[in-house]
């Protein structure tokens, strides 16, 4: 329920043990390593010499593993069984070098062998384009190399058809006389031509055809006729083919190993953190000296093993002005465990101040089932997460999803009670489909959204007022902590005071009209008003008094009405989702009220009922989060939270793929 | 005045339905139009990808649905008012125009997010959903706009 205390370690060992030691603190996964801060001083870096390691190394077989996983996933799709968990291994088979080698040979196997297949890909594509070249000249009958006798020339070419070839011809003959054309064969667009010259009048024989679109055609490199060719070339398109199966063939078989290949995976981006916290250490000769941040409450777990190894070893508690170099591990309880999905997706507070999560998980889960408010698309969600996480066990991230999506689909199902929906308003449409005359006006609610929409607004606002609050009591109370007694009242407890002043006035105006809670009101609003203007006045001098106070009542003016207002979206998604939701029953309903309830008027209403709520019910998941999160990130965080700290990464497994235990 | 009059409140409202309807759903057509085409050169690339650009270039398409439920409350409406005047019909044709405008435009402004973040989606795969999430920014003026033509329907008697 809070930030976890850290305290800074400094250790020193024998060298001689850095590995073992390094993959003891791997085990228990509570070390941070960072870079000591003698580092920097002055002589210091001359004395020692920063470990190195083979991290390059590691990176590349790590990338070598992963490309072999693309290759089998591409050649050997495997059906993962939808929601299944991570397979568990012992921590140690991370560490077994025997085992990575393994998996590193297979990777190279199938590297060679998806590199053959492309290849081939490229051979054959060029071997298809000369059977395509071949193809009008295969009636040919004459050797391709043959292109000259003694004393005359033989010229392939193509002509378009809509040249007239009687003209060419005539042309060709005034230019060489003894020149003839011989048709081989014409497809859509192009005539296939031989023209047979003397030698000396091959070129004048050109030139005077080429007026007519003729264009020369050479074969090169090839003996024997284009049928030969072709055939030939069939052939050696067969062979890679064959050749090409045998590859793929020989990656298919090594799907076997794609579990010890995700495992060699895991392995290899945990050496590559080992490596990586190797690179940070400093060394002598013959010591070791680590540097480093722990949980506080790990201290005596960790102190045995450091007795163990035989190293000198000390920890303190950071001073305040290393809190920003602290990092930064949240621990809560499973239900407010479920914003850190929120948390992290904004920034996580700095070392030394509050942990939002507690604070904000009520007011979530609650905007949340507010502005989702429905019972079965609740029901779907409490459904969903605990399939979720029955099947998949899931860890980290996906695990507090899924605690979010139970929360949030209680709370869902909480407020359609209230609201009286259940997938819109189907029971309503259903009752008055099946007896027409039926008076039954719908299932209990406490307020109808549309109906009482300024009930509902007024609602949101007034929550709104409750959120911005308790953020402003938490500014106050750390105010008031650190010392800044004077901040703390003439900020927040003057705009408390503008607030209870408002109250009152607006208790006159809408609930019991009273002259004195009226002059009450009014003079509460202006002691309030003078204490914020003196406390934004308080720090300037001179002329800058002015514009400090004004600038203060602007701001706070502007600040709070749009921050109130903003959760104004909580109504808005709560009608806007009824609605829809609404319009889907009365269409679904439709053809069974023109035709008569029937089975194809049946059909149509579970088709139109399941495609219509399944694109409200995502539509309103997506978009409840989303504003959910907004009314979270900016009003309420905007009023306390101070972001900016640095994620705790202690050395410790790597679980892409596999669970170490 | 005399010609509105002669088309009658009836024609107004359902004019208002009908640009309701075909307004948005324009609007949504040029949107996931804009994202369908980002989306197919990035699946003519790494088509395992098309699930998550299918979800990205629909996510526009839901102004058309909006201004779908319009054109049905306004429609209800025209046929519930027994001898609807043209003032009535009017009424009813401005509480369309929101959702018609505000549909067409935000679907078309909802697309170009959706292409851009089918980018995010090419270049930073494992961070596509903050792209899912700056289209759904867009979409809440859809939904305001939906609920001001609500509100003014409920309002015309």
């Amino acid at each position: 329920m809070a930030i976890v205390k850290m305290k800074k370690l400094r250790l020193m060992a024998v060298r001689s043990v850095r590995d073992e030691l390094l993959r003891e603190l791997l085990r228990r996964g509570c070390v941070e390593v960072s870079e000591p801060s003698e580092l920097q001083a002055e002589g210091f870096a001359s004395l020692i010499r920063r470990e190195s390691s083979e991290l390059m190394a590691e990176r590349g077989r790590q990338q070598a593993l992963q490309n072999a996983l693309g290759v089998l996933d591409r050649y050997a799709p495997a059906k993962s069984p939808l929601l299944s968990p991570k397979p568990e291994v012992a921590g140690e088979k991370l560490l077994d070098d025997a085992a990575l080698d393994a998996a590193l040979a297979t990777a190279e196997t199938l590297r060679t062998q998806s590199e053959r297949i492309r290849r081939i890909g490229a051979e054959e594509s060029r071997l298809r384009s000369t059977i395509e070249s071949l193809q009008p000249w295969l009636a040919l009958d004459l050797p391709l190399e043959r292109n000259e006798t003694r004393s005359s020339a033989v010229t392939l070419g193509s002509m378009p058809i809509r040249s007239d070839l009687g003209k060419a011809e005539e042309a060709m003959a005034l230019a060489a006389e003894e020149a003839e054309l011989f048709p081989v064969s014409t497809d859509k667009s192009q005539r296939y031509l031989l023209l047979l010259s003397r030698k000396e009048q091959t070129a004048a024989a050109q030139d005077a055809l080429r007026p007519f679109g003729y264009a020369p055609i050479a074969f090169t490199g090839m003996s024997g006729t284009a049928q030969e060719n072709a055939e030939r070339a069939e052939a050696e398109l067969k062979a890679l083919a064959e050749e090409k199966l045998a590859c793929e063939q020989a990656i298919v078989d090594l799907a076997g190993e794609r579990d010890s290949l995700k495992l060699a995976c895991d392995a290899a981006a945990t050496r590559i953190d080992l490596a990586e916290t190797e690179e940070k250490l400093c060394a002598t000769g013959s010591t070791l000296l680590l540097q480093g941040w722990m949980p506080a409450e790990r201290e005596e777990e960790l102190a045995e093993v450091f007795e163990r190894f035989g190293c000198a070893w000390e920890t303190e508690d950071p001073p305040e002005e290393e809190y920003p170099e602290v990092p930064v591990s949240l621990k809560n309880n499973k239900f407010t465990n479920s914003l850190n999905m929120v948390t992290n997706m904004y920034s996580l507070p700095a070392y030394g101040t509050v942990d939002p999560n507690p604070l904000m998980a009520p007011f979530f889960i609650l905007f949340f089932g507010l502005m989702m408010a429905d019972m079965g698309y609740g029901l779907l969600m409490v459904a969903a997460a605990i399939v979720a996480m029955a099947k998949m066990k899931p860890e980290g991230n996906a695990r507090v999803f899924c605690q979010l999506l139970l929360y949030g689909g209680i709370a869902t199902f909480a407020m359609g009670v209230l609201t009286g929906g259940f997938f819109g308003d189907v029971i309503y449409q259903l009752v008055h489909l099946i007896n027409p005359d039926s008076t039954w006006p719908g299932l209990w609610h406490l307020f109808d959204p549309q109906a009482d929409s300024i009930l509902v607004l007024g609602g949101s606002m007034v929550l709104g007022l409750l959120h911005l609050n308790t953020g402003m009591a938490v500014s106050f109370a750390q105010k008031w902590k650190a010392g800044n007694k004077g901040d703390a009242i003439f900020e927040e407890g003057a705009l408390w005071v503008i607030l209870i002043g408002g109250l009152l006035f607006a208790a006159d105006r809408l609930l019991l009209p009273n002259p004195f809670l009226h002059w009450a009101g009014i003079v509460v609003l202006a002691l309030g008003g003078v204490a914020l203007l003196f406390g934004a006045g308080r720090h300037a001098k001179g002329i800058g008094k002015l514009t400090a106070a004004f600038g203060c009542v602007y701001n706070t003016a502007t600040g709070w009405f749009g921050d109130v207002l903003s959760y104004s979206r909580i109504m808005a998604l709560m009608l806007a989702g009824g609605a829809v939701g609404k319009v889907f029953n009365i269409v679904a309903v439709m053809p069974a009220q023109s035709f008569g309830l029937n089975v194809l008027t049946g059909l149509a209403f579970v088709i139109i009922f399941l495609l219509g709520h399944g694109i409200n019910f995502a539509l309103n998941l997506l978009g409840c989060y989303v504003h959910d999160l907004r009314l979270q990130c900016l009003e309420f965080f905007g009023k306390f939270y101070a972001d900016g700290g640095k994620p705790f990464r202690p050395l410790k497994y790597s679980g892409t793929y596999v669970k170490a235990k | 005045m005399n010609i509105i009059e002669s088309f009658g409140g009836m024609a107004l409202g359902m004019l208002g339905a009908a640009l309701a309807a075909a307004l948005a759903c324009v609007g949504s057509a040029k949107g996931t139009g804009i994202a369908g085409e980002a989306g197919a050169g990035l699946v003519s690339e790494d088509p395992s990808k098309s699930g998550k650009v299918m979800i990205l270039q629909v996510i526009p398409g839901t102004q058309g649905l909006y201004g779908f439920v319009i054109f049905f409350f306004a429609l209800n409406k025209v046929t519930d008012l027994a001898g609807i005047s043209v003032q009535q019909g009017l009424q009813i044709l401005a509480a369309c125009l929101p959702i018609a405008i505000g549909g067409l435009l935000s679907a078309i402004a909802q697309g170009k997010v959706a292409a851009a973040s089918i980018n995010i989606l090419a270049k930073k795969p494992d961070d596509w959903s903050k792209g899912m999430i700056m289209c759904v920014v867009v979409e809440f003026y859809a939904i305001l706009c939906m609920l001001s033509s609500i509100f003014i329907i409920n309002a015309v008697a």
